[in-house]
């Protein structure tokens, strides 16, 4: 039985990853702290495969322990969820410094210490890292805690070769709750400078994911897939 | 010169030889990104540490250098050393985007565990020296050991 994780799945680009990966997998273990990730399971459940929601904080370590017993043997394991507290660094909290770096970085690392007697023969680990690693204003603490996912995808890709494979994708501005917010005028200038002239969609960062958990990336490791309609040029 | 300096006991005394002296307000930073910590509580303490003094400078608009390890960058000295390097670069970035209009920059020094100290302080206060013009949110290499990496 070919399983994967994917956290943070409840909502966004991680239910639209699961939704994605119920066409490669035979079993979903979705994570979330919400309780509409039902919402996400009764989807999925649709979708002929066999899902497996666990609603957890993790950040704590009861959460990481009720993932790890969740399963096992994991052939994918996606690190999707992730907050942001966005300011400049001038006006940045520190509790919303360390807020986004525990949820965006401490949690990917705990849960793959968690995992290292769990994976099936040639897993691989998908990251979501955020072309934000690259930088961008108003986001010190994101922008580190995105960098440090590329760090950790980095020592992983080593530490677990030959069995796993570790690669990080990185989406640019994608269709989300998250840019809900963002007024329609400031959306209009963002994508001004992405050269493809529009804003991503979920099933597009999905496929990504997909390809990476597949054998059609058999030979890819440690590296950091940017979907982002070329907006790291601009 | 004077600058705030958050480095390992070594480069301290390399830089204080090279006449870095006491801090005051305004002045640069140069600041280590961690290492070497056994897990993750502790690695985040670090780097909000580092936050700390970053934030100061922010504050100040003075310029920053942050100090991180080739072979941590390339994730060869384990997660934790890798995940604090990168994020540190990422931080880096961010910062130089922030310090723009102030008129001041902040870099990222990598250096290997053969490079001499004193290039490390050399190449230190010239990047603290730089103009807004000169280079802001850079990874600057030192030696040609890490040419073909996939360094940032």
């Amino acid at each position: 039985m070919r399983t994967a994780v994917v956290t943070g799945a409840a909502r966004g680009i991680g239910r639209e990853i699961s939704i994605r990966l119920s066409r490669d997998f035979d079993h979903l273990i979705v994570v979330d702290m919400s309780p509409t990730l039902a919402e996400t399971a009764l989807k999925l459940e649709t979708l002929e495969v066999r899902v497996t929601p666990v609603q957890a904080n993790l950040t704590t370590d009861d959460g990481i322990a009720q993932v790890v017993e969740s399963v096992d043997a994991v052939t994918a394991l996606v690190n999707n969820a992730g907050i942001t507290r966005d300011s400049r660094l001038v006006n940045m909290d520190e509790e919303d410094f360390r807020a986004v770096l525990e949820v965006n970085l401490g949690v990917p690392f705990r849960l793959v210490e968690g995992l290292a007697d769990s994976w099936a023969g040639e897993a691989s680990v998908v990251n979501i890292a955020s072309r934000a690693y690259l930088g961008n204003f108003g986001q010190f603490n994101y922008a580190m805690s995105k960098g440090g996912v590329v760090g950790l995808t980095r020592a992983l890709a080593m530490s677990l070769a030959p069995d796993v494979r570790v690669n990080a994708v990185a989406p640019g501005l994608t269709a989300t709750e998250m840019i809900e917010t963002i007024p329609d005028d400031v959306i209009s200038r963002m994508v001004a400078a992405v050269p493809l002239s529009r804003v991503g969609l979920p099933s597009e960062i999905a496929d990504a994911v997909a390809w990476l958990c597949s054998a059609e990336s058999s030979y890819v490791t440690g590296q950091v897939v940017v979907v982002d309609g070329g907006r790291s040029l601009t | 010169m004077q600058a705030h300096l958050d480095v390992p006991p070594d480069l301290l005394d390399a830089f204080r030889t090279a006449g870095v002296g006491e801090l005051e307000p305004g002045a640069p930073s140069i600041l280590a990104a961690p290492a070497g910590h056994g897990d993750w509580p502790s690695t985040l303490e670090a780097l909000t540490g580092l936050y700390r003094k970053a934030r100061a400078a922010a504050i100040e608009g003075s310029p920053v250098v942050f100090l991180v390890s080739s072979d941590a960058l390339l994730g060869r000295t384990g997660a934790l050393n890798a995940m604090a390097a990168m994020g540190v670069v990422s931080a880096a970035r961010t910062l130089a985007l922030e310090l723009r209009k102030q008129g001041a920059v902040a870099n990222c020094l990598a250096s290997g565990v053969d490079t001499p100290r004193d290039e490390t302080v050399q190449w230190s206060l010239h990047l603290l020296a730089g103009s807004a013009d000169g280079p802001s949110g850079e990874v600057v290499q030192l030696g040609g050991a890490q040419i073909g990496k996939a360094l940032s």
